[in-house]
């Protein structure tokens, strides 16, 4: 039967008209990507974990109000670790602590104020006639004696074994707090500068580590591999284009819409001063598919309506295949919004509020294109027929096994190996419709199972590979020290000075306790710490005496004599001026959501039953703070954010089909897939982050288009037949079922290149986004026939007595 | 020849031109030297002893304050300059003092004692360096002993040329350590100061670390003759590193009433006041 061509049909007359003027809208269409373009290069990286939560959040206002009050933040760590006998506790090693800690001074978003090591510090010890407070660098140690006098003294501060020195003596650490952590990147490269300038000894290595070093390496990692493998994803989907068509135009439209399409949401992005986060790096993925998708469709049906109509003008062609196509791209594009839509207002997070925003206008651009330019484009090309095409009519001068069971009008097109492919897929689905149903529901059962075992965890150590520098300095720096990864609490009292009543202390005294009791603590500091080491000093440094003193004005005066030769701001990290407010420093063994939330969740239990109260509270703080804080919503919105999008996927397939089943049609593929992948993740043991969470947008964006198609196919071939048999629905595989099978191969190919990323989360990303398309792909073009085969809905035009 | 006679014209026109720059330069012969100011300023007189009260202001760089009362007596002996601090608030604070003998002979490390009285003790304290700052301010002992006078020992002294002196007329010095070691030592590379050539005080100094970078700024100010001795009564501090400060009030100035030698003994700062 051949598909009749009703020239007179109200969408053949709108896009015979829609090409009349081809060039004017190629010039506007080139002038737009211009202009979105021009912005590109104002757009602003913003590649902190702070940009995932709203800026007036509570724990980043407590976080910046503790950077105001203690200047803490991100610290760099920058370790001395020597492997020799004596460890650092040599001359040469010493001295080079010394010029590293005076050479910080000069690094421009270092604070002075911030730089803490053993040159800087000061020893606090007991005389016979009282304390003193000098330098653990009086003069620069020259001889061995010297060092082993620093040896002594720094073993001798319990407060600086673990954090300033290595428990045996291998290590030192230099705490340096930035200015400014967004510059973290800029900072972390001239420390690198600084380090390989360093005189080093065979034995001596500096290592940077330290939240301030990780993210600040991040940054640039990220983007260095985002900005090398994502152009080498499109150059692969393009070039499968062109294998796919075989022919110039089939891989230079594609590119043209893929262009115009990443280019207007990315350039409006800039426009509208909206940073490009982590998670932006999925926008162009998922624009890319989107775009490329629409373009196999419509350039399908044209070289289709091509063999068929070989003496059509290339005007006439071009509406014919317009007007063939434009209702399911019309409702992929709907459905895509509405499902971007609703990962826009479900998420409380900018970053993912602002990938469905742009997302949908992404889909807005793709679709305009596919519907004008595109046809605008073709109708100036002379009709060409597809190399492929070409390949399959020799082809098809071989006897074909499976032909006599199709349709007339699918014999009279020629099978490549592509159709070959669908068909026999489609012969084994209409053969076993109930099997691959069943496949379903054990895929969703797993995906349910599997699912209850994915856990939450995000760590920035963990997307780099182990050899990368900031990994090893990582390791070495936490084997030998108690962990530059610090939870701070503040702790807060109503008065100037109450922090010198003994009750306040020895309750912060028992909090630390408490928390180093928790085993993913290493220690803790605060001004307990000092205040007991004072007291030591002035009884003679007898062991007995590192106890708190007992009286508010011992405090005061503790303090006092601490100034007489110190400088002013000593303690400016660890209480504030007017002695009302602390900070209590807790060092981390890692910096993952899985060791932070157990510790904050420990501390929080402490805090409410035990600590708080009207004379004294506290609160987590810092980064550790802001990374949970920020982890909850992701766990707690990546749920809603689905059901949200799938309710809005669900009620736009709804209405384009008039029909709750035609909905739950278009839903079952998606929902199959995303249990599928839940499947994996729980089996294969990745947890949920940020990166894997973003499967989910992607395989509704990119997924749904699998559905519609093959949906809106279904009912065209249904509603067209007489009597509905196998044989109807296996027209849909050779055509429809080609082009997603075209869709799905580029797609999955180019976001397969991201397993070869150098950045761990990309892999992930890339393994769950091509797990997604493929269970899409598969489930579109399996589960659907099957269903509708089974159920035989009356949507999909099945008479009504059935 | 008529580039010449445009130079002879300009010369005539602007006379002062070239000796205006003279002046800037510091090669101004009507200006005396450096060493010469600072001879005058040593040779000003202090009082031999002094009382006053001293109001001690400091903040940190977000402007949150610690305020001290105290009381404060100095004398010159021969051998030495012996100043007791009794600190009359805050609450937790009070009856703290602080006694400390500044030998004038080098080699001789000072003395200085501190009176707790929540342990009821006295503990001495070893002595200083001279770069340490003074109990919390942003003097440091060597600003403190110095008071109002300049080290020709660790600096040499150039006059730059003239300088507003809080509206008078000042000579600006400019000091250079004469060694590193002095300028490690005291934690300075450079001093600016205006001195107040009327009176021979210096109205304002600024200070520059090791490392070249301005570090800290002092003002002199309500400058007054009380008793016949010209007397700072304010000096402000402000340390350009750590946006830390420092005010210095005096009051209640007195150069006459007999200071009692007695007071200047660890068994008075226990007593106290």
């Amino acid at each position: 039967m051949e598909i009749a061509v009703n020239k007179h049909s109200q969408a053949w007359r709108f896009f015979w008209a829609s090409t009349t003027y081809p060039r004017i809208s190629l010039c506007l269409s080139i002038c737009l990507i211009l202009i979105f373009a021009r912005f590109l290069p104002t757009l602003v990286k913003d590649t902190r974990s702070d940009a995932f939560m709203p800026v007036d959040h509570p724990a980043l206002l407590l976080s910046k109000k503790a950077r105001e009050t203690f200047g803490l933040g991100d610290p760099m760590a920058i370790a001395i670790i020597n492997t020799g006998p004596e460890g650092v506790f040599n001359p040469h090693t010493l001295q080079l602590l010394d010029w590293l800690t005076s050479e910080l001074e000069s690094i421009d978003n270092l604070d002075p104020e911030g730089i803490r090591s053993l040159a800087t510090e000061n020893n606090i010890i007991g005389t016979t006639e009282g304390m003193e407070v000098e330098p653990f660098f009086e003069t620069l140690p020259t001889t061995a004696a010297d060092a082993a006098a620093i040896k002594a003294a720094a073993m001798a501060f319990p407060l600086y074994v673990g954090t300033l020195v290595a428990e045996d003596g291998s290590g030192t650490i230099i705490i340096a707090e930035q200015l400014d952590v967004d510059q973290a990147q800029a900072t972390y490269q001239a420390l690198m500068a600084l380090a390989s300038r360093a005189d080093l000894n065979s034995d001596e290595h500096i290592h940077i580590a330290g939240e301030g070093a990780l993210m600040g390496y991040f940054g640039t990692y990220i983007d260095a591999d985002a900005s090398r493998i994502l152009p080498l994803s499109a150059t692969v989907i393009i070039a499968l284009c062109c294998v796919a068509f075989g022919t110039l135009r089939g891989a230079l439209i594609p590119s043209f819409v893929v262009l115009a399409t990443v280019s207007s949401a990315v350039g409006l992005m800039a426009a509208l001063g909206v940073s490009f986060f982590i998670i932006t790096n999925a926008l162009p993925v998922v624009l890319i598919g989107i775009a490329v998708a629409d373009s196999i469709h419509i350039l399908t049906e044209y070289y289709e309506a091509a063999a068929q109509h070989p003496t059509d003008s290339p005007r006439e062609l071009v509406a014919t295949t317009m007007s063939r196509i434009w209702r399911p791209i019309t409702l992929t594009s709907l459905t895509t919004t509405a499902g971007f839509f609703g990962l826009s207002i479900a998420s409380m997070m900018p970053p993912m509020k602002y990938f469905g925003l742009f997302a949908l206008f992404g889909v807005g651009i793709a679709w305009l294109y596919s519907m004008f330019i595109v046809p605008a484009l073709l109708s100036l090309l002379k009709p060409q027929a597809s190399r492929a095409y070409h390949k399959a009519i020799i082809d098809s001068t071989e006897p074909e096994p499976s032909s006599d069971q199709l349709t007339s009008d699918v014999k009279r097109e020629q099978l490549d190996g592509f159709a070959r492919i669908v068909c026999w897929l489609g012969k084994l689905t209409l053969g076993h419709p109930r099997s691959f149903l069943l496949l379903g529901v054990l895929t969703v059962t797993a995906g349910i199972h599997g699912g209850l075992k994915i856990e939450m965890d995000e760590s920035l150590i963990q997307a780099f590979q182990q050899d990368e520098p900031i990994i090893i300095a990582n390791e070495a720096v936490n084997k030998a020290f108690d962990g530059t990864y610090f939870l701070d609490v503040m702790v807060e009292t109503p008065n100037s000075e109450d922090l010198f009543k003994p009750e306040n202390l020895h309750k912060i005294e028992a909090l630390q306790t408490h928390m180093e009791g928790h085993p993913f603590v290493k220690g803790s500091t605060s001004v307990v710490d000092y205040l007991k080491q004072m007291n030591r000093a002035m009884h003679a440094d007898a062991p007995e005496a590192y106890r708190l003193p007992d009286s508010v004005e011992l405090s005061a005066q503790y303090f006092l004599l601490y100034s007489v030769t110190a400088d002013p701001t000593d303690f400016h990290d660890i209480i504030d001026y007017d002695y009302r407010v602390a900070n209590i420093r807790i060092s981390l063994e890692k910096e993952n959501y899985k060791t932070i939330a157990p510790v904050i969740e420990y501390l929080n239990d402490y805090l409410h039953n035990t600590f708080n109260g009207p004379q004294i509270s506290a609160q987590p703080t810092g980064r550790a703070n802001i990374n949970y804080e920020w982890m909850q919503r992701l766990s707690d919105g990546h749920l809603l954010g689905l059901s949200v999008t799938l309710a809005l996927v669900f009620m736009m397939a709804t209405l384009s089909f008039r029909s709750l089943t035609a909905g739950l049609f278009c839903l079952a593929p998606i929902a199959t897939t995303i249990f599928g992948v839940y499947a994996y993740m729980g089996y294969a043991g990745v947890a949920l982050s940020v990166s894997s969470s973003m499967f989910a947008a992607i395989a509704i964006g990119l997924g749904v288009d699998f559905s519609i198609h093959t949906v809106e196919r279904l009912q065209v071939l249904i509603t067209r037949a007489d009597v509905v048999t196998d044989q109807t629905l296996m027209a849909l595989f050779p055509s429809t079922g080609r082009a997603l099978l075209f869709n799905f191969l580029t797609l999955a190919s180019g976001f397969g290149i991201l397993i070869f990323s150098k950045v761990v989360i990309l892999q992930e990303f890339g393994i769950c986004v091509s797990l997604a398309i493929t269970m899409s792909f598969l489930a579109s073009i399996i589960l659907l026939p099957a269903m509708a085969k089974t159920f035989q809905p009356q949507f999909l035009g099945y008479p009504d007595n059935k | 020849m008529k580039p010449l006679l445009l130079l002879i014209s300009l010369l005539i026109l602007y006379p002062s031109a070239g000796f205006a720059e003279d002046s800037a330069n510091g090669g101004d012969s009507a200006l005396p030297d450096g060493e010469e100011v600072a001879a005058h300023i040593n040779s000003r007189d202090e009082g031999q002893a002094v009382s006053r009260k001293l109001s001690i202001e400091m903040r940190d760089r977000r402007g949150k304050t610690r305020q001290r009362e105290t009381m404060s007596y100095r004398k010159y002996y021969a051998e030495e300059k012996r100043t007791v601090i009794f600190y009359l608030a805050p609450k937790n604070i009070k009856d703290t003092a602080f006694l400390t003998y500044d030998y004038i002979a080098p080699e001789r490390e000072d003395n200085q004692w501190l009176y707790l009285p929540a342990l009821r003790k006295v503990k001495r304290i070893s002595a200083s360096d001279r770069g340490d700052y003074f109990l919390g301010t942003d003097m440091t002992y060597e600003d403190i002993k110095l008071e109002t006078r300049v080290s020709t020992a660790d600096f040499s002294f150039q006059t730059l040329g003239s300088c507003d002196a809080d509206g008078k007329p000042g000579l600006q010095i400019d000091g250079t350590p004469r060694t590193a070691d002095i300028a490690r030592e005291l934690g300075y590379s450079k001093t600016l100061s205006c001195v107040d050539s009327e009176i021979w005080m210096v109205r304002k100094s600024q200070f520059w670390d090791i490392k070249g970078k301005l570090l800290k700024t002092i003002t002199i100010s309500n400058i007054e003759q009380i008793q016949g001795i010209w007397t700072q009564q304010k000096i402000d501090v402000e340390n350009h590193k750590t946006g830390h400060s420092t005010s210095l009030v005096f009051s209640a100035v007195d150069y006459q009433s007999a200071v009692p030698d007695d007071l200047f003994t660890t068994n008075a700062i226990k007593r106290g006041l």
